[in-house]
């Protein structure tokens, strides 16, 4: 049964193999001095000098540099033993060179040191101004020196011949000190650029003289020595235009491996700042990288370090995968993905500009299924994916039969997922977890903004109040145009409405149709910041989905029979949507302690009437009404309460830990006409529980673990769960990281499936209770390795997922045939996924993009169906995926192409009849095995081009971005992918009706914003 | 050393993912079974293919008119016999009530199962009147006039323990008079029901007489795997069920049933 699949103990000592072998490479680089190799053998000049940077930054040369000449015939390893000079925390930000001492006379002793040091400060990149010799041996004058042509290569040189003996240490110090003091040199950073707004010059790209600017990019302005070691920094990030503060942003010390991520409150805390003189790097997808010269008068609370989104220099790609950001990311996660929703109308879209969908485009999320927004990742489904919102469970992302996600993009500020293996504060999903943040709106000014495309109507305001209080607001609804019909009358082409057939030959026929069917979504918070330590926000997201096919006839009396009349209601309406609310606080309660406490409250409700209601009117005015079809109605309700906490004890652990209680109250009933109810299930309970998890980090922060563990009691079933989850990554070099994951997840709240061959499966959610629904659970594991450089990034992963207890509910199979009991009809499975990711991105240069490649398998096992295991509804072997983005001047191009495994399909086999008592017989049809079947592979490509609206003339030297016009093609070789096959049974015949997908679809989206 | 890394990484990862071939097929040869046990009757058992939708099938060898057919009950194995047609009987097994029936036969390498049990004979099986009288129209007479409809019949019979019942009609007579003219419409045959139901007692609507005449109204106690072939038939066709039934790698039904009768007249009024 499970052939093919490797046992856990094998799997543990191959990965504990694995981690001792790098260990094993990697002690020997520890040591931090670097020796190298000048000149080949024979050469005059060849020798083996040592390099040493105290603060590790070996690429950086614009700094100062001593180079030390060592005794009569010492090895540079012998020179760098003896010396003290380094270890002065004057000299951090020095390098230093240690260069043997080779010859006999000052002539060969000195030949050489130009050359080394044009090579080593990269031609005197920072002048010679800030080059200084120090030479020990005693036999060198400074005649020697000048007679060596030194004199103009180094600022100043000290010589031991020249040191009286009779000097102090201190005076030596003091002489050293001053004599090696660096000299403060003009920043030569480019051109400055404008702080509010988000500009563009590119019809003065040629021009780069400098503006007027009021502000410039951070350039260094402080020279002295640090006055703090190994300190601990504390502060937020934030937008340079809207003062919104920036959620898992990276901030690394530059030239070290130190670095941290922002919280979602866009905090951080640094525990080892080598000194108060280190430069910080922040980086933010879709913002420019920024580089902060910390000062001894930097504050060492509460610094804010401000982050520009990109303008002129747009070059980065929007969306990429989390770890492949930059070189020097010091984010050591697994299998994450991050996107903000800057410059998403650079990606093709399906009519709305979406950031579910945009997640689609990478590995190990599946971008062939058109009609589902939520996303099925790693052969999970989209219910075992966590969407947080603020803090707030959503249970349901999808509008207008999932071609849109629920989610306005106007209103977010920030989406990770986490594929899987994820951290022990998510709990109570199976499979992944997206944790998307919204914006908190513009704390400098007003802001106003809407687009406007085929589809939808989109405004947005962010409004500040004082200086203590943002708040955000966005508004959508869909207008009935052409694409939203397209995709309504796909979901609603039946072969025929009751309305047309009349039973008894009436005379007359009336139809009726109004049909009103729409989407809309609210966004809003209000954050307010009592404090520099408090945030308090209130948010609220509210989208309702009204799907009205509904139709009204009505007959007339026939003569000579016994009715009156016949009235004939045919409803299809489905209503369904989201209400959701969460009350934060976040408290920096120390530089050390940060936690958060969240209230809130999610709403799911779905209400499916897909029915008939016949009323007969007898003569005496009597009248008597049947409802037939299908009945559903689906209700969560989701109180919640947690509070997170994140403790850095220290400078190599962080911990973090929470408590989180849920009570649930979930409603499903199924029902085929007014009087029979097939399914009635409610169910109310109650979850809690607490993690505990550890980050630390070892061996210079190259080797990151994450052990955590997480519990929780589910009234339910009255069980405790234990949920242990670790993860580790460790940095090969610099640019090879190697990473793998382990972990047990619990799912209380599923989404059950309610199987029908013919006219497509349904969904619903409903609580474990432990007997027909049992609590499901999956154990994965995960490994991969990612190579880093400036341009490109290559990430190989690979997964395995054991899930247990899934359930599925089906009228199909029947498990007690001496009582029907519908509520019986839950079948109880297993299953397993497994699969390789593979990405190749190109994130710099006007052309960019990546390429994915995702092998898959899912698997499930369900006695009920089947005596093996079959291919999962979701099952996608295939899945390649390339996206290119083109740049030029102000329009942006891209295309992206996939392609995609058919999913597996069951379809009708046969049919057979029973007579029954009255004499007629009845027909009932069969099915193949389950899942035995494929749909067409699917592919498609998309294309679209977007241009930047600006404000000003043509010439002005900047002009604000005022917007965009974009315009895509969707589908644009018009491939017909098959979305379902829809079965309609007439004398014993199948006939099968294809059902496709959007065909090409074109799409013009203009957007505007005030700021 | 690195690419060595990588390669051994490479094939760790590699070695997570392998191939896995499903056997699953598109049609699978399953039989279709129809019985119906009555007690004081012997047991037949009909053993039929299902059509294929597909032209490219491939059925199994085995004869349906050459199986070991079984029925256990109380320990005593009875082999049906076949007689022709598919159809089969156990003519030394009479069917007993409250007894339990297990089925049994090979069929295309798998064991096809089913059981079911005889229910109680219906007690207390009582009617409201023992005949009614209809106008006959035509179509020329135009409507009805108000009030001239007769009281609808109460069916009504014990049913303390929730069970399921369903009530049959049957018009008897050779030469069937239509109550109302059915113009161009094709006439209903002698027979209607009414739906299953679970209630200790029904109502008939005198409108759902068809012809004049003695009818025969069999209450039949039946199991909830039959009842549900009538669920199954209320229901919308796309619902593509099979019937709930006790039946292991087969389809039908095999279900055992026990009935009464009780005789109500229709009379032409000549108002």
């Amino acid at each position: 049964m499970m052939r093919n699949i490797i046992p856990l103990p094998v799997l543990i000592r191959r990965l504990l193999f694995l981690s001792f072998f790098i260990l094993m490479i990697n002690l020997r680089t520890l040591a931090q001095q670097r020796e190298y190799t000048f000149n080949q053998p024979g050469n005059e000049c060849y020798m083996s000098y040592i390099c040493f940077a105290p603060d590790t930054d070996y690429l950086n040369v614009k700094r100062p540099f001593i180079f030390i000449l060592g005794k009569g015939n010492q090895s540079a390893f012998q020179v760098f033993s003896e010396d003290t000079l380094r270890n002065s925390k004057q000299f951090y930000h020095y390098q230093f060179v240690y260069i043997p001492n080779k010859g006999e006379t000052p002539r060969q002793k000195l030949n050489c040191v130009e050359s080394l040091a044009s090579l080593v400060t990269h031609n005197f990149q920072y002048g010679h101004i800030n080059v200084f010799f120090n030479v020990n041996d005693r036999d060198l004058e400074r005649k020697d020196l000048i007679d060596m042509g030194l004199k103009s290569v180094f600022k100043s040189a000290i010589l031991r011949s020249e040191i009286k003996d009779s000097l102090s240490s201190n005076q030596l110090t003091d002489n050293v000190f001053s004599e090696f003091k660096e000299t403060e040199i003009k920043d030569l950073s480019k051109k400055p650029k404008e702080d509010i707004g988000v500009y563009y010059s590119e019809e003065n790209k040629d021009n780069e003289s400098g503006t007027d600017s009021t502000e410039t990019k951070a350039r260094k302005i402080y020279f002295g020595p640090p006055s703090a070691l190994n300190y601990t920094l504390t502060g937020q990030v934030r937008d340079k235009s809207t003062g919104e503060a920036l959620p898992f942003a990276n901030v690394i010390v530059k030239g070290t491996t130190i670095g941290t991520s922002t919280n979602t409150d866009g905090y951080f805390t640094l525990l080892k700042v080598p000194t108060d003189t280190s430069t910080l790097i922040v980086q933010y997808i879709g913002y420019e990288k920024a580089e902060s010269y910390l000062t001894p008068a930097t504050p060492k609370k509460n610094y804010i370090i401000e982050v520009r989104s990109q303008s002129q220099n747009l070059q980065n790609v929007t969306v990429t995968a989390h770890r492949d950001e930059v070189v020097f990311v010091k984010k050591a996660e697994v299998s994450t993905i991050k996107m903000t929703p800057k410059k998403l109308e650079m990606l093709p879209s399906m009519g709305e500009k979406d950031i579910l969908r945009s997640f689609q485009l990478m590995p190990g999320v599946s971008a062939s299924n058109e009609s589902s927004s939520g996303l099925y990742v790693r052969g999970g489904t989209p219910d075992q994916n966590l969407v947080l919102y603020d803090g707030f469970t959503v249970y349901h992302v999808d509008h207008l039969y999932g071609f849109y996600s629920a989610f306005n993009y106007n209103a977010l500020k920030d989406v990770q997922l986490y594929k899987g293996g994820f951290e022990s504060r998510f709990g109570g999903r199976i499979s992944s977890v997206t944790e998307i943040t919204s914006k908190e709106g513009n704390s400098k000014n007003i802001n106003l903004g809407g687009d406007l495309s085929l589809l939808s109507m989109n405004i947005f305001a962010e409004i500040p109040v004082g200086d203590k209080i943002t708040s955000f607001f966005a508004f959508r609804k869909s207008y009935q145009g052409g694409l939203y019909d397209l995709i309504f009358k796909k979901f609603n082409t039946r072969p025929s409405t009751a309305a047309t057939e009349s039973p008894d030959g009436g005379r007359r026929f009336f139809q009726n149709q109004e049909v009103t069917s729409y989407f809309y979504d609210l966004n809003g918070k209000i954050t307010y910041k009592p404090s520099e330590r408090d945030i308090i926000s209130l948010s609220i997201f509210n989208g309702i989905d009204k799907l009205d096919n509904s139709s009204a006839s009505s007959f007339s009396g026939f003569g000579g029979s016994g009715f009156g009349g016949l009235g004939l209601n045919s409803t299809d309406l489905t209503k369904y949507g989201n209400v959701g609310s969460s009350l934060k606080w976040s408290r920096k309660w120390s530089p050390k302690l940060y936690g958060n406490t969240i209230l809130s409250y999610s709403n799911y409700f779905s209400r499916r009437d897909r029915s008939q209601d016949r009323t007969l009117f007898g003569q005496n005015n009597t009248s008597s009404t049947s409802r037939n079809g299908i009945l559903e109605h689906n209700d969560i309700k989701d109180y919640s309460l947690r509070s997170d906490y994140q403790l850095d004890i220290a400078e190599f652990s962080q911990v973090q830990f929470g408590a989180f209680t849920t009570m649930f109250d979930v409603k499903y009933s199924y029902g085929q006409s007014d009087t029979l109810n097939i399914l009635d299930k409610n169910g109310k309970a109650y979850l809690g529980g607490i993690y505990l998890q550890d980050k630390l980090k070892f061996f210079n922060d190259k080797l990151e673990i994450l052990p955590g563990l997480r519990t929780s009691y589910f009234a339910s079933t009255g069980k405790m769960y234990l949920e242990p989850r670790a993860s580790v990554s460790y940095n090969l070099t610099e640019k090879i990281q190697i990473k793998a994951a382990y972990g047990k997840y619990y799912q209380f709240a599923n989404r059950v499936t309610r199987e029908d061959i013919l006219s497509g499966s349904r969904d619903f959610w409903i609580l474990a209770d432990g007997k027909s629904v049992p609590t499901s659970s999956a154990v994965h594991y995960i490994t991969g390795v990612s190579y880093e450089s400036t341009n490109y990034v290559l990430s190989i992963e690979g997964y395995y997922k054991f899930i247990n207890n899934l359930t599925e509910y089906s009228l199909r199979v029947n498990p007690s045939p001496l009582g029907i009991k519908y509520n019986e009809n839950f079948f109880n499975g297993y299953g397993y996924a497994r699969g390789l990711e593979f990405l190749i991105q190109k994130n710099s240069g006007n052309f960019n993009g990546w390429v994915s490649y995702s092998l898959g398998e899912a698997r499930n096992h369900f006695d009920a169906y089947s005596d093996g295991y079959y291919p999962a509804n979701q099952d996608v072997t295939h899945e390649f995926k390339i996206v290119g983005l083109y740049k030029l001047r102000r329009w942006d191009f891209s295309a992206n192409w996939i392609f995609a495994t058919g999913r597996p399909y069951t379809s009708p086999s046969g049919a057979y009849s029973v007579t029954l008592l009255d004499g007629n017989t009845q027909d009932f049809f069969t099915v193949t095995s389950k899942n035995s079947l494929r749909m067409p592979d699917y592919h498609r490509l998309d294309v679209s081009a977007s241009y930047k609206l600006l404000m000003g003339r043509r010439g002005d030297l900047k002009r604000r971005e005022l917007g965009n016009i974009s315009f895509s093609l969707f589908n644009i070789y018009n491939r017909q992918n098959l979305w379902y096959k829809e079965y309609t049974i007439v004398e014993s015949n199948v006939i099968v009706s294809n059902i496709s997908y959007l065909g090409i679809t074109p799409n013009l989206t203009i957007s505007l914003k005030i700021r | 050393m690195k690419l060595r890394f990588l390669i051994l990484s490479i094939l760790i990862i590699s070695s997570m993912i392998s191939c896995n071939k499903s056997d699953n097929s598109e049609f699978t040869d399953t039989p279709v079974i129809e019985a119906y046990l009555k007690p004081g009757e012997n047991p037949v058992v009909k053993i039929r293919r299902q059509i294929p939708f597909s032209s490219v099938v491939s059925y199994s060898s085995d004869s349906l008119n050459n199986l070991d057919v079984r029925i256990i009950s109380n320990n005593i194995s009875t082999r049906l016999i076949c007689v022709g047609d598919t159809e089969y009987i156990g003519k030394s097994l009479i069917i007993k009530e409250g007894e339990r029936y297990d089925l049994s036969f090979l069929f295309n390498g798998k064991t096809v199962y089913a059981y079911t049990n005889v229910p109680s004979r219906p007690t207390n099986f009582a009617e409201s009147v023992k005949s009614i009288s209809l106008q006959k129209t035509d179509s020329t007479s135009g409507p009805q006039q108000m009030g001239s409809m007769p009281d609808p019949v109460a069916l009504t019979w014990d049913n303390s323990d929730g069970s399921y019942y369903i009530v049959v009609i049957e018009n008897m007579a050779t030469t069937l008079i239509p109550i109302r003219s059915f113009g161009s419409r094709e006439p209903p045959g002698n027979r209607f029901r009414k739906a299953p139901t679970t209630a200790s007692g029904l109502t008939l609507m005198p409108m759902e007489f068809q012809y004049f005449g003695k009818h025969r109204l069999i209450l039949y106690h039946v199991l909830p795997d039959y009842a549900a072939l009538y669920n199954q038939q209320e229901s919308s066709s796309l619902n593509l069920t099979n019937p709930s039934t006790s039946i292991i790698n087969g389809y039908g039904i095999f279900t055992g049933l026990n009935a009464d009768t009780l005789y109500i007249d229709v009379l032409q009024s000549t108002l």
